[in-house]
């Protein structure tokens, strides 16, 4: 493919690329560089910041609760999402006019839409009447969770969609004729071709769920901090002091020496498998 | 990823939301207080010393603004929480809105410790629904290197003379202290309540906004932040942070001062909520706060005023400061905010809005 | 015979569909639209004088939003709505622009490294938002070099940075907007129809032409799905206009929030979220139809 591409046009892409590229991670030098600030009434550089960082019990207890909150609720919709996305794209009647087409549609697109602020508010006057009426749904992490998968569903379930639609029907009719029911149908035939579109929606979730501050605010019982909520509070206390930078830095350099470990780990594999006679 | 298909992840996800769940169950025998409290305001120190004396567990959680905390109270959050720190002037509408209960003064002998004028202050007559926490008073601050002279009064924010090109903020929260620092700019005295004289100044702000060197709305305590990076010049700042920020000698250089028209002195109160699941443990709670030493334990840590008559011979350092406990002086410009009441209260966030627009 | 066929097909099919979408569209019905509908009931009460709703029911808080307070009427919320319109359409073009060269480098490289340049792509929205917006406004302050840049271009004002003000907040919206519009965009093109290209050349189309009659037209879904990552939480948006325009100018979003929050006004923020929920669900539609009648290719959007 890339003999298709002239060679004029690939250099003014990569011209535009890089710099954007850098842009993207300047902030995050800068939030590194002042992560190494010097310790009060001290000079020079160094690591202080991490070592407070590492001392603070509830820093971590954050971290935890966000990690915890963010895959439980990422696999739940990522469930729901797939199925709903599925479905509205294999069974929905391809005339469908009016209310039928749009209705779910709509429903879909209403946690998109809705302001956190409102979503949150409206989240725990009801879990509160739902406590008051049945002792059930202590504010607390399960509420929480609830509120992430409703706000992450839609976006798994708009991409699993996407992937979807371009499929050709005649795939599921041929699936169909070697004898295959629904559920085979689905882990043997859906699930391998969108599954980039699974994990997609995944990471998505997990996504928006580490960086949710408001609707967890509101839905949050007494102590549970999730790692948004500390950093805000901390930084409207105390300001983005060292300790925030270095925890800002760690997070990031985390997950990129794992994407980078995991892209040279699939890449030796891949030469391996392909070193293996046919 | 085939070995981690969705029967897995279904799997995983059940068994995560069931060890979620789960821990629920078994904690429901220790009496907890609840606190719902500033970020940064209360010590571990103090909290492990009041969970040995009532053999309770304490569990905090922060909110940031009082704003956020009422909405918070308001949707419910009322029934979850046993004790919170809402600033003086919220306390009347809070109490108004049935989201606080009455304090027991039989339970809370050390009561008695406060300074006189905490005891019968006019936001809340004979303290019937709070108990004061902290107090301070809010200044300007600003950065002598950039801006020469003494600046002494609000002139340092709305007269463009005296700042004409270096960026400055004002607060944005719920307008009160501002269109106050208007009013006692303009002559009317800091709690001017007449609408015509909200309207004027809010129209000053407004033309505030429009300079060329107004940095945006920020409050008090990010601003601080910025004026220690020298993003900005000028702020309004309250006396404790600078208090903090000149002890770890961050903003050494920076000068701070309480304008001579008039300024606020603020007061941090403690509360139970309507609904609250303990309130006895709320009212041992507040009387430990109130005892002499805890008093100064807290001042001592958050370089903020003791409210604590009992306390004040343990304080230490910075806090002996004219900075911390104002002067006689300074005390004739401090006011309380007054509170608003009905109607003005509506007729105010409407005018706010508008200069916020 | 053939009719009972074709009924007993189309039950089970929505069996099928009530199996499969049922459970999703039953969670956010009763966790989202059922909690929103009392919610958003509200603003259908008069607002006591601290803001929380009592009887009677009224339409009050709707004139409230076309204008009307106790000052009289101003055209405020006008302002407010175009302002917000103006920042999502700001956020999405320069997104839209930023990603297609972006997506196309990354499909220029070998396979085996595209995963790893889309992470890249990523990665920097996992940062927590406010810690990244705080860098922006170092990076674009007074003392910053950009800045002395622009006071040497006498762009800006000696002592002032370049935030708070309009290119910072530009810049903010792009970057935290980018990984949403890229990641739709990616999928589209990385299907893309490479023949169709060959075809087109052998036609003797080149440069803009054979891009945008070949290859635009393939990643249509994608930006479609893009636009819609964007513009809608872009519209609402308040965050980094608070941050990094210095509040100076209210967004819908904040209004919103305020009426809920600072100034306490619930059914008037209730109102205002009704008619901002119409609003977009109705823009929503409308994008629906458009796709549609842009031949079929609104099939890759719900």
């Amino acid at each position: 493919m890339t003999n298709v591409v002239p060679k004029g046009v690939r250099n003014i892409l990569a011209g535009i690329s890089w710099p954007v590229y850098i842009l993207l991670y300047t902030p995050l030098a800068l939030v590194a560089f002042y992560s190494l600030a010097p310790a009060p009434n001290t000079q020079g550089h160094s690591f202080y910041a991490y070592g407070v960082l590492f001392h603070d019990g509830t820093v971590f207890a954050a971290l935890q609760r966000s990690l915890v909150l963010a895959f439980g609720s990422a696999t739940v919709s990522t469930a729901l999402g797939t199925l709903l996305g599925y479905g509205l794209c294999r069974f929905r009647a391809a005339n469908a006019r009016g209310l039928t087409a749009n209705l779910p549609s709509l429903i879909i697109y209403t946690p998109i839409i809705m302001p956190s602020l409102v979503f949150g508010i409206s989240e725990l006057i009801f879990f509160n009447f739902i406590h008051q009426q049945t002792g059930f749904l202590n504010a607390g992490l399960l509420t929480m969770v609830i509120a992430h998968i409703t706000f992450q569903v839609p976006y798994v379930a708009l991409t699993v969609f996407a992937r979807l639609a371009g499929l050709d029907p005649n795939l599921f009719e041929a699936s169909h004729d070697l004898y295959a029911n629904g559920i085979k149908s689905f882990f043997y035939l859906t699930v391998p071709v969108v599954r980039p579109a699974i994990i997609g929606g995944f990471l998505l979730g997990i996504t928006l769920s580490i960086d949710d501050f408001t609707i967890s605010f509101f839905t949050a019982g007494p102590g549970s901090v999730t790692l948004p909520i500390y950093i805000y509070s901390a930084v409207a206390r105390k300001g983005i002091s060292p300790e925030i930078n270095a925890l800002g830095t760690l997070m990031i350099t985390t997950v990129m020496v794992l994407a980078v470990a995991h892209f040279f780990i699939s890449r030796s594999r891949d030469r391996r498998a392909s070193l293996i006679p046919t | 990823m085939r070995r981690f298909g969705l029967p897995t992840k279904l799997i995983l996800g059940a068994a995560l939301l069931a060890g979620v769940a789960g821990p629920r169950v078994a904690q429901a025998d220790t009496p907890t207080l609840n606190l719902f409290i500033w970020s940064n305001y209360i010590t571990e120190g103090i909290i492990d010393g009041f969970e040995l004396q009532c053999g309770c567990k304490v569990v905090e959680t922060d909110y940031e603004s009082n704003a956020e905390l009422a909405a918070k109270l308001k949707a419910g959050g009322d029934s979850q929480y046993d004790l919170v720190v809402p600033s003086s002037y919220y306390v009347p509408e809070l109490a108004d809105e049935g989201l606080l209960q009455p304090i027991d003064h039989s339970q809370v002998p050390n009561l008695t410790n406060l300074f006189p004028k905490f005891q019968n202050p006019d936001y809340d007559p004979g303290d019937k629904y709070s108990v004061p926490y902290q107090w301070g008073t809010t200044g300007i601050v600003y950065d002598p290197a950039k801006i020469k002279g003494t600046p002494d009064g609000w002139g340092l924010l709305y007269d463009p003379a005296q700042n004409p090109n270096y960026p400055f903020v004002i607060p944005k929260g719920e307008g009160r202290d501002q269109i106050a620092s208007a009013c006692a700019y303009l002559g009317y005295g800091f709690n001017c309540s007449q609408q015509s004289q909200w309207v004027v100044a809010a129209k000053l702000i407004e033309q505030t906004k429009k300079r060329a060197n107004f940095a945006g709305f920020v409050d008090e305590t990010p601003a601080r932040d910025q004026m220690k990076s020298g993003l900005i010049a000028v702020s309004t700042a309250y006396n404790g942070d600078i208090a903090s920020c000149y002890a770890d000698g961050s903003c050494k250089n920076l000068k701070f001062y309480l304008p001579k028209e008039g300024t606020e002195i603020w007061v941090d109160t403690m509360a139970i909520p309507a609904h609250a699941p303990n309130p006895q443990l709320a009212l041992q709670f507040i009387n430990f706060i109130l005892n002499a030493h805890t008093g100064a334990d807290l001042s001592n840590f958050n370089q903020y005023a003791s409210p604590n008559q009992a306390s004040q011979q343990y304080l230490t350092g910075i806090l002996n400061t004219e900075l911390i406990t104002p002067t006689d002086d300074d005390n004739k410009r401090l006011q309380f905010l007054q509170p608003l009441r009905g109607a003005q209260y509506k007729l105010f966030n409407q005018i706010w809005t508008s200069v916020l627009q | 015979m053939l009719a009972t066929a074709a009924q007993g097909e189309a039950r089970a099919r929505n069996f099928r569909l009530w199996i499969t979408a049922g459970p999703g569209l039953f969670w956010i019905i009763v966790f989202l639209l059922i909690p929103s509908i009392v919610l958003l009931g509200i603003g259908f009460f008069t607002s006591n004088d601290y803001g929380s709703p009592v009887m009677p029911l009224t339409v009050a808080p709707f004139s409230q939003v076309a204008g009307y307070s106790l000052l009289g009427w101003d055209d405020g919320n006008i302002v407010i709505f175009l302002r917000s319109l103006e920042q999502a359409g700001i956020a999405t073009a320069v997104s839209a622009l930023l990603s297609y060269p972006i997506v196309f480098f990354i499909m220029t490289r070998p396979a085996s490294v595209r995963p790893l340049l889309m992470l890249l792509v990523i990665l920097p929205s996992w940062t927590n938002q406010v810690v990244r917006t705080y860098a922006w406004l170092e990076l674009l302050g007074p003392n910053a070099p950009v800045t002395w840049v622009a006071h040497a271009l006498g762009i800006v004002p000696p002592d002032l940075g370049i935030a708070p003000g309009v290119f910072a907040v530009t810049t903010g919206l792009a970057y935290n907007y980018l990984p949403y519009m890229i990641v739709p965009l990616y999928a589209s093109a990385e299907r893309l129809d490479w023949t169709l290209v060959e075809a087109g050349r052998d036609l003797y189309a080149s440069g803009v032409r054979l891009f945008w009659h070949t290859v635009f037209p393939q990643t249509v879904p994608g930006l479609l799905s893009g636009v819609i990552f964007v513009a809608i939480p872009a519209f609402g948006d308040y965050v980094v206009p608070q941050l990094l325009g210095g509040d100076k100018a209210l967004m819908i979003g904040s209004l919103i929030a305020n009426q809920f929050t600072e100034t306490p006004d619930w059914p008037y923020g209730a109102a205002l979220t009704i008619i901002m929920l119409v609003f977009t669900g109705a823009g929503l539609i409308g994008f629906r139809v458009l796709t549609r009648r842009l031949g079929g290719t609104g099939e890759a959007t719900i």
